[in-house]
Formats: structure tokens, C-alpha cells, sequence
């Protein structure tokens, strides 16, 4: 066991070499828990002068860990040092982090999700079927499937953009609105369904809806 | 591994050679009035029902009150009959209590000046007590760090210590576990080599024996570093236990776990927390009706936590 005085600043935190600064903030404060001034835990364990003295460690280790610039020169260090073997600094990146690990990848689902529709908003426009298509009083469900397979959308690709079971989109391109629970339920859906293959939903929608009595 | 490392373990385990098979917990405080015998008397009770053959010593001396938490009212012998040689073995003083399978040894006819226990008469107890035969011996400890106190940590390699929420209690368990810790390092070196570091700790830090023992196994190491390591080892290998008693629902309920963890960063012991016991008004009508509280109060959350505790108790 090292004497805390011994220890470097990633010891000191006890988190890993490759520490995000969301980590370090938690270690700090868990650490700082323990050796407050006022701390019930460490209560009569140090004396004032071994306090004072792990707190300004502490903080010392705190604000060299979470500047990037101090911590990339820090690191350096403890490589001269030979601390650790093969280590080559944390490759600092500004970005905020993400509160929940794993984060990252509905984010970017949600980006090509955005990306998709745009292209297809543009489709949508240059395409005289569709444009004529949107000039009818009514669209029926044929209408939709027209423009989705003009669009080359698979049913697969709403499914998995909207969150809407198969089912409910096939029964909205039959016309088969007896297999959808309700005519609120049909609305929502169809302007998802709209949204995605980057038409108006609200347009869509009423249109759709105007030839069903309740 | 040294000769010396081998003589130091076999004198850890075994008391004086005689190797003990029972768990014998000392269940100790700094400060008195926190639960201890409340604790004590609790976890022999859960510890019995569970079909171990348990025994409780009050080792209270000077304030005996034990039987009275366990509801043993008629206590003819004692731990003062073996002491002053009335009986011939400690097994003699044992007494049944109401509870099947508990059995304890009480203190309440100790004379008063039991307290004051010769070096003696201190040794052949605790010789006593690790040859003892019964699946765990829990030992109910007297408040403060005196030699009689911290003597009986020195039977096995567990322990139980038992503070409150309260910076006066956490003072005095600081204290009982620095002054156990001094008193483990000088039981594994012979006494004037113990005194040889303590005279070269002094001299590098005037007050460092009362301040940081810690500091002790600092200059240990530095003298004989292969002592050292041998001597930090085996405080490492000890199985302490922590106790949070008479916890409101205000407190952290994390302070356990932080002083455990300022102990072992800071001491090298490792100490487990093993929970938090709740702080409960009916302990007090408890003592008055002179019955344990986990039968007095069976679905009370004091008595759901000191369960949780007697798992972690059975759990080495």
C-alpha cells in the first residue's frame, strides 16, 4: 500500500489512467467527502496539518487532471517517470461527455434518421408523380405506397425510422383501418409515417382521414 | 517465508499454541452507551436460532449488564469465579440462558474491583477463552482502550467495532482501532524490538506513536523492510468488521463505508462494512422489559438490519 502521499493524482482519485473528466469530477468529489473540513467520516482522524495537507493534494490533483493542457504535461511526466509503461497520455478531447455511457449511439441514429429525410424531402420536391399525387383532394393508402416505392423507402426502413409495428403501416397503405386501435392512434401514424418519407404529416393526414366517418 | 514470518502467524491464529476452531468475534466501541451489548446479545440471539452453538461473554468487567439484554436473571456464577480460582475451568461458569443454543458467561456477580484485572490473571482468561468450544464466541466489550479492553483482540484475527453516527463515537473507534493495530503490530515482534521502534519512531516524530501509528510500520519498514512487509501482510489478512449503530434516518448512510475506507488507505487494515443498524426508540422499552429486541420487535427495521449484520458476521 502506498502512503497517500506517495501516490500520483490518479492513485490519489483512485480512477484509471484513461479517466474522462466526468469521472475525475465524481473521484474528486467522493474524495472530498472523505476529507472535508467538516467531515463527519474523518472525523479526529488527521490532524489539522495532515488535512490541509491531503485537501491541497486533492485539489492539486483535481485541477491538473481536469485541464487538458495540465493533464497532457502531467502525463508526460509520470511517462518520464516510467509510472506506466506504454501509456501515452490521454488523448484530450474537448467534447462534453455524455452523462449515460452508451449514449453515443442513438445520437448518431438520429443524425442519419435526419440526413435521410432531408434527401428525401428533396426527392419528394423534384419528382413530378409525387407532386401530382400531393395535388388530390383525398391521398388513399395506395397513394402512400406509390410514393414510398417512388421514393425506394422499404417498409423495414419506417419501421425502424418511426418505431411503428409493420403491421400498422401495411394496414395504413391497404386502407384497412379497422386493424388500428383508434382514429387517433391511425392520425399519429400516419403523420410519422408522412414525416418520414418527407412529406407535410399534417397535409397528408387530413387528407388521408377526410373519407373516414369517425 | 522467515522463520519469524511463520512463528508470528502461528501465534496470530493460536493463542499461545493452542489452535482455536471457533470464530471468537471481540465486539468492541470506543465510547460507551453506543449498543454494544445491545449489539452483543442481538446477534448471539440471530447466531443461536440459526442452529450455531454461540456463547456470550460479558467482558464488561467493571460494568457487566449483558445477562440482563439476553434475559438471564439468576446468574449464581461468573467470569469472576474463574478469575479468582472458585472453578477450575471457564467452562464451569458457562450458563444456559432461555434461548436454545445460546449460552453465555455473565458478569453480573464480578466484585467491583474485577475491573482492575492483574496481567495474570488477564492471560489465563483470554488462554481460556480460545480454547473454548463452541461455533462463535461473541466477546461484549468495554468502552475505551485500556489494555483489559484491546487485550481481548488479541485471541483471534476478527473483530467486530461498533460506532454511532455521532463525531464523538467515530473519535473513540478511530482510537480503539489505532490503539488495536498498535498493539497487533507489537504482538508479532518481540518486546524489545517493539521498543526499538518505538524509541526510532519517537525520534523521527515526537508524537507520532499517539498521532499516526501508521507511522510505526513506516519506520518498521524502513529498519527491516522484510519484517515490515511481513507485518503489513498479516494486518491485512485480519477480518474486521464495522458496525454503524443507532442510525436516524438524517444521517449519511454512507459514513460506514467512508471510514472504512479512510482506514484502509490510511492504516493498510482492511475493515468490511457490513451495515448500518437502524435507530430505534423501542430498543429502550426493549432493555426496560429485560428480552431481546429481535423477539420483543421481529418486523421492526432495527431487527431486518441486524439480520443483514449477522450475514456479513458468517460471511469470512
Amino acid at each position: 500500500m502506498k502512503k497517500p502521499e506517495d501516490q500520483n493524482f490518479y492513485e490519489l482519485l483512485e480512477i484509471p489512467f484513461d479517466a474522462s473528466p466526468f469521472e475525475i469530477n465524481c473521484a474528486y468529489k467522493e474524495m472530498y467527502q472523505l476529507y472535508h473540513d467538516s467531515s463527519l467520516a474523518s472525523y479526529s482522524f488527521f490532524s489539522n496539518e495532515g488535512r490541509a495537507k491531503i485537501l491541497a493534494k486533492l485539489d492539486d490533483a483535481y485541477s491538473t487532471l481536469i485541464d487538458p493542457k495540465k493533464r497532457y504535461q502531467y502525463d508526460q511526466l509520470l511517462i518520464e517517470r516510467g509510472i506506466h509503461e506504454g501509456w501515452t497520455g490521454y488523448n484530450g478531447d474537448n467534447k462534453p461527455l455524455h452523462l449515460i455511457s452508451g449514449s453515443e449511439r442513438p445520437r448518431t441514429i438520429q443524425n442519419t434518421i435526419l440526413k435521410i429525410r432531408e434527401e428525401l424531402k428533396t426527392m419528394v420536391s423534384s419528382s413530378p408523380m409525387i407532386q401530382e399525387i400531393l395535388t388530390h383532394d383525398i391521398i388513399f393508402g395506395s397513394d402512400i405506397k406509390r410514393i414510398r416505392d417512388e421514393l425506394g423507402v422499404s417498409i423495414e426502413m419506417i419501421v425502424e425510422m418511426t418505431k411503428i409495428r409493420a403491421i400498422f403501416i401495411r394496414a395504413i397503405e391497404d386502407d384497412q383501418f379497422e386493424r388500428i386501435p383508434s382514429r387517433l392512434l391511425l392520425k399519429s401514424f400516419l403523420k410519422a409515417y408522412a414525416q418520414c418519407l418527407g412529406l407535410d404529416p399534417d397535409t397528408v393526414a387530413t387528407r388521408y382521414l377526410k373519407r373516414i366517418k369517425d | 517465508m522467515t522463520s519469524t514470518h511463520k512463528r508470528c502467524k502461528l501465534k496470530l491464529f493460536s493463542f499461545n499454541g493452542v489452535l482455536s476452531m471457533v470464530h471468537i468475534w471481540p465486539i468492541g466501541g470506543g465510547k460507551g452507551g453506543i449498543g454494544k451489548s445491545f449489539l452483543t446479545g442481538n446477534i448471539g440471539v440471530l447466531l443461536a436460532r440459526q442452529n450455531f452453538k454461540t456463547l456470550l461473554i460479558d467482558a464488561d468487567l467493571g460494568a457487566p449488564n449483558l445477562h440482563t439484554i439476553v434475559s438471564l436473571h439468576d446468574s449464581n456464577r461468573g467470569l469472576s469465579d474463574f478469575i479468582n480460582k472458585k472453578v477450575s475451568t471457564l467452562q464451569e461458569t458457562v450458563h444456559k440462558t432461555p434461548i436454545p443454543n445460546l449460552f453465555m458467561i455473565s458478569g453480573a456477580r464480578n466484585k467491583l474491583d474485577i475491573a482492575n484485572l492483574a496481567h495474570e490473571q488477564k492471560m489465563k482468561l483470554l488462554r481460556a477463552i480460545s480454547r473454548i468450544d463452541y461455533d462463535y464466541v461473541l466477546i461484549d466489550l468495554s468502552a475505551g482502550t485500556s489494555f483489559n479492553t484491546i487485550d481481548f483482540f488479541s485471541i483471534s484475527d476478527t473483530g467486530i467495532f461498533v460506532t454511532s453516527p455521532e463525531p464523538t463515537s467515530i473519535e473513540n473507534i478511530y482510537r480503539l482501532i489505532r490503539s488495536v493495530y498498535v498493539r497487533k503490530i507489537r504482538q508479532m515482534l518481540k518486546i524489545y524490538r517493539f521498543r526499538v521502534l518505538v524509541q526510532e519512531a519517537e525520534a523521527q516524530n515526537q508524537d507520532a506513536i499517539i498521532n499516526n501509528p501508521e507511522f510505526l510500520l513506516a519506520v518498521l519498514k524502513n529498519m527491516e523492510p522484510e519484517e515490515g512487509m511481513m507485518v503489513e501482510d498479516t494486518l491485512q489478512s485480519f477480518q474486521f468488521k464495522l458496525v454503524l449503530n443507532q442510525v436516524r434516518k438524517q444521517d449519511n448512510p454512507k459514513i460506514g463505508v467512508m471510514i472504512c475506507k479512510i482506514i484502509e488507505k490510511h492504516l493498510g487494515l482492511k475493515i468490511q462494512f457490513i451495515g448500518n443498524v437502524s435507530y430505534d426508540d423501542r430498543v429502550h422499552d426493549s432493555v426496560c422489559n429485560k428480552g431481546p429486541f429481535i423477539d420483543n420487535y421481529p418486523y421492526s427495521q432495527a431487527t431486518l438490519d441486524l439480520k443483514t449484520i449477522v450475514k456479513g458476521i458468517m460471511d469470512m
